[in-house]
């Protein structure tokens, strides 16, 4: 038998998280998305043990302030994607109001540390929403289109197309034969 | 941006090819560490020895001796300790044929080897940072694909 | 077999017969009853008319004892007393008669007893009027009595004789009128059955010749097709051979003979000469397919070769089917084909086809060699000129600086060149998987690729709906952009380009154009742009690879990308053309099939 199942990420890492703290015998509360306070003191001797643990499953500790705000950037411009009514909101006005910091603030932190732009970032997440809407939930790029807020099919085929270097239907065929050939 | 060198694995038998990327490498801003294979055969022995670490980009050549570059791709993909391994084809061929096949195949990315080092250092440089971006920013790996012209 | 005409009307034929033969039979016997019959009446009419005769006879010879007594009596002369004495034998010879012929009647014997005792007593009254009337025994009152006693006895005798007679005729009359019914019933029986016999004699007669007549078409038509059969196989250089299993007898078409290279009717064939003419090599094979034949009742095609008696090697095919006929007999049909001459050609095709192979595969090595080994050069040498850095050129002389642009330009050249030729032959190598696509998403494919000139040339695109068909994505896709591309390119620098794309869907027959008739319905896809056109007498060469209507330092190009159009159209069994006019645009149009 063979299933698909649709992942969402976030609940996972949260939910794995959570228990590899809990077995580390870590008190603490969930800030958010990627986002944890410890709530006992802790020595940097038990902080880097903690780290070397944590590192098999994935986890890093993102230590660099600069760092911090980029994934909590990044987090942020995840919840907007995905959110069903993400089109009722502009991403700057968004990302200036979660974060508490101006755009242009947000802007050049997230250049200098990623060596890539917000709206880049923006632009992936949306093609890798839209991949995901091709391959689960296979809408028609129309219902995608309206669905990620592009002007077009056409605009939304062109940002995928620059974006992954192949057409939504390349894609699309790509995975299926893909698929197909691991049965 | 990472604490740790991003490791680079290029397999090409080309040794001018090697050069450029390794001047493409140095120059862009990322930290790197660059290993070079000279073909198939020395590329699967490289992967299939533990002590070597895994790369976190594998720059696959298609043409290669001994053993092409796609016989390589099916194997990576069939041995269960590399088939997490980002691999990029990077080739001569723009066929449309290989393209698709490649990626049918598992490759994630697919980079025609440009004709200007220029170019060569921005789609590296490209490539990284997307490649950076599916392992922080919950990206769904399953579903990387890119083509770099 | 249907040509075998029905002729079952002859058992119909001897129905008839034997019902016309019955009634014949059966009037025959009519007419010899109605024979018997008449015999049998008149027979009873002469009975009757003797009776008659006789009683008048006996009634005579009283009357004449009668008149020969009075006579005596008056003149006494004894002459007159002869009848008298006559007539009583004459009396008793009728008499005799009349017994034999009332022997059948009852009745009249009956009257004629009653008869003959009157006549007795007439007899006895004549005796007694003799004796009163001589003289001697004289005695008046006697003979007065006698007298009238005898004339009363006379009466009686009479009424008994009239008595006799009529029972004779109302028997008679009865009789008569049992035959008149029995005969006058017969005549009209009897004509019609006559007629009936007549007329199904006559239903038979025109059955049989009508049937003649059939069968002289049939043996017309028969003697036609076995002509038109034998001319056929020596036409169609095929023969044909008949094995009757049952009665081991095998015949050969006349055509047979001579495909074995002998004249019609040179031997008589047998189960050996099946084999004699197969080639050795074949011989086991051939023998394996006959015994095969009366298992499974039919053949396969084989195939194999014989040899003539002046040596030369023909080619045979055989195909056979064991039939059984109306008379139960089983027969094995064979055909014959000699397919020498196709034979020969099919070698010489597949020799053709292996070249061509051949040439298809040095074709694809070429396409490697130019897609990688031709490639890696020019892309090494564009590399490393781009590796000197502008600090590099700074220590370089003007002309030394020049030669590197120079250089770069060409290397830049080639590299198009060769991506071009590239692409051209892929065409023509690659897989043709054929899938149904809406055209609309390869447009938009097409539109994004050239985004960047799009956005350039301030370019509009106009496109109405395209239709969904199966075609090879990539080439389609590739065809829209090339076609787009050119469109691009050859703009009015004083105007902003304009390109609209139509489809609509059209028949083939409607256009003369189209060479490949056999494809009815076309989609005739037209791209009009209001570019700089080109002079109408190059609508067809420009499809030409490496045509070019202009000057490398004007337009930069190749001269393969319409010819890359063309090979895309026709590998999807579809048809392009040009018309423009110049410096007010032009119009390519794609007619693929539906």
């Amino acid at each position: 038998m063979k299933l698909f199942i649709k992942f969402d990420i976030n609940t996972i890492c949260s939910q794995y998280l959570k228990l590899n703290l809990e077995q580390n015998n870590v008190n603490f509360t969930t800030l958010g998305f990627g986002e944890i306070e410890i709530e006992d003191n802790i020595d940097a001797e038990a902080l880097e043990n903690l780290k070397t643990k944590l590192a098999p499953c994935g986890f890093e500790v993102v230590e660099n302030q600069k760092s911090v705000l980029v994934q909590k950037i990044k987090d942020a411009i995840i919840e907007l994607v995905f959110m069903d009514d993400s089109n009722n909101y502009k991403s700057s006005v968004f990302l200036a109001e979660k974060l508490n910091h101006s755009y242009g603030y947000l802007s050049n932190v997230f250049s200098e540390v990623t060596y890539s732009s917000i709206e880049n970032f923006i632009i992936l997440q949306k093609i890798e929403r839209a991949k995901q809407l091709i391959i689960i939930n296979e809408m028609s790029l129309t219902e995608i289109a309206f669905l990620l807020n592009y002007s077009s099919v056409a605009h939304l085929s062109t940002q995928f197309k620059n974006t992954t270097g192949i057409t939504p239907s390349a894609f699309q065929r790509i995975i299926k034969k893909r698929r197909e050939n691991l049965k | 941006m990472q604490k740790n060198a991003l490791h680079i694995l290029l397999a090409d038998d080309d040794e001018d090819d090697r050069l450029f990327f390794k001047d493409a490498f140095e120059e862009i801003k990322i930290q790197t560490n660059v290993n070079f294979v000279h073909d198939g055969m020395q590329l699967m022995d490289h992967l299939h020895n533990e002590d070597n670490k895994l790369p976190d980009i594998l720059f696959l050549d298609l043409n290669m001796p001994k053993k092409t570059g796609k016989e390589c791709l099916i194997e990576i993909k069939k041995t269960d300790r590399l088939k997490d391994v980002i691999i990029a084809i990077y080739s001569t061929s723009s066929s449309e044929e290989d393209i698709e096949d490649t990626f049918i195949q598992g490759a994630n990315i697919y980079i025609k080897k440009p004709s200007d080092f220029n170019t060569l250092k921005k789609i590296i440089n490209e490539v990284v940072t997307v490649n950076w971006h599916y392992h922080t920013s919950g990206l769904n790996r399953d579903n990387f694909l890119l083509r770099l012209k | 077999m249907k040509w075998i005409p029905n002729f079952n009307s002859s058992n119909s034929l001897r129905v008839i017969f034997v019902i016309a033969v019955f009634i014949l039979l059966f009037l025959s016997s009519i007419a010899y009853k109605h024979n018997q019959d008449l015999n049998e009446s008149s027979k009873l009419v002469m009975h009757t008319y003797e009776i008659n005769i006789q009683l008048e006879r006996l009634m005579s010879a009283i009357k004449d004892a009668e008149t020969g007594q009075r006579g005596y009596i008056i003149t006494r002369n004894a002459r007159f007393l002869t009848p008298y004495i006559y007539s009583r034998d004459k009396v008793n010879t009728s008499f005799i008669t009349l017994k034999k012929l009332t022997a059948d009647n009852p009745q009249q014997q009956e009257n004629l007893q009653k008869l003959f005792k009157l006549i007795t007593l007439r007899f006895v009254s004549f005796e007694n009027c003799l004796k009163y009337s001589d003289p001697k025994t004289y005695d008046k009152r006697k003979l007065d009595n006698h007298m009238f006693g005898g004339r009363i006895l006379m009466e009686n005798i009479r009424f008994k004789v009239d008595e006799m007679n009529d029972i004779e005729k109302t028997y008679l009359k009865k009789r008569l009128k049992i035959y008149d019914a029995e005969i006058s019933l017969s005549p009209l029986f009897s004509i019609s059955l006559f007629l009936v016999a007549l007329s199904f004699i006559l239903l038979a007669y025109r059955q049989i010749s009508r049937d003649f007549e059939r069968l002289k078409v049939f043996n017309k038509r028969l003697l036609i097709s076995s002509g038109l059969i034998a001319e056929s196989e020596s036409i169609g250089n095929f023969s044909t051979w008949q094995w009757d299993l049952d009665a081991d007898k095998i015949d050969y078409s006349d055509n047979q003979f001579r495909l074995l290279g002998f004249e019609p009717n040179a031997f008589v064939p047998s189960k050996e000469t099946l084999l004699k003419f197969v080639h050795p090599d074949d011989k086991d094979a051939v023998a394996k397919s006959i015994d095969g034949i009366i298992e499974n009742k039919q053949v396969p095609f084989i195939y194999y070769k014989i040899i003539r008696p002046d040596f030369e090697v023909r080619y045979f095919k055989t195909t056979g089917k064991l039939v059984t006929d109306q008379q139960g007999s089983k027969i094995l049909l064979g055909i014959n084909f000699d397919i020498t001459d196709e034979h020969l050609l099919n070698i010489e095709l597949q020799e053709r086809n292996k070249e061509l192979e051949k040439s298809n595969k040095e074709l694809a090595s070429f396409n490697h060699v130019a897609s990688h080994d031709l490639q890696e050069p020019l892309r090494k040498i564009q590399t490393f000129i781009s590796r000197v850095s502008d600090a590099d050129k700074e220590v370089m002389s003007e002309s030394g600086k020049n030669y590197i642009t120079k250089i770069e330009s060409s290397a830049k050249r080639m590299r198009v060149l060769i991506d071009d030729l590239l692409l051209f032959s892929r065409t023509n190598t690659t897989k043709k998987e054929f899938i149904k696509i809406n055209l609309n998403e390869l447009l938009d494919n097409a539109e994004s690729e050239l985004a960047e000139v799009i956005e350039e040339k301030r370019a509009v695109i106009k496109s109405n709906k395209l239709p969904k068909l199966s075609v090879i994505p990539y080439q389609i896709e590739q065809l829209f952009i090339n076609l787009i591309g050119n469109s691009l390119k050859y703009s009015r620098p004083d105007i902003e380009p304009e390109i609209s794309i139509s489809s609509e869907k059209v028949n083939a027959c409607d256009y003369p154009e189209i060479v490949d008739q056999s494809v009815k319905k076309f989609h005739k896809i037209t791209f009009t742009d209001n570019g700089m056109g080109f002079d109408p007498q190059f609508k067809e060469t420009i499809f030409i690879l490496f045509q070019r209507l202009h000057s490398k330092t004007d337009y930069p190009g190749t001269g393969i990308g319409l010819a890359i159009c063309k090979k895309i159209v026709e590998n999807h069994k579809g048809h392009i053309t040009a018309d423009s006019t110049l410096g007010k645009g032009s119009v390519f149009t794609v007619f693929l099939p539906d």
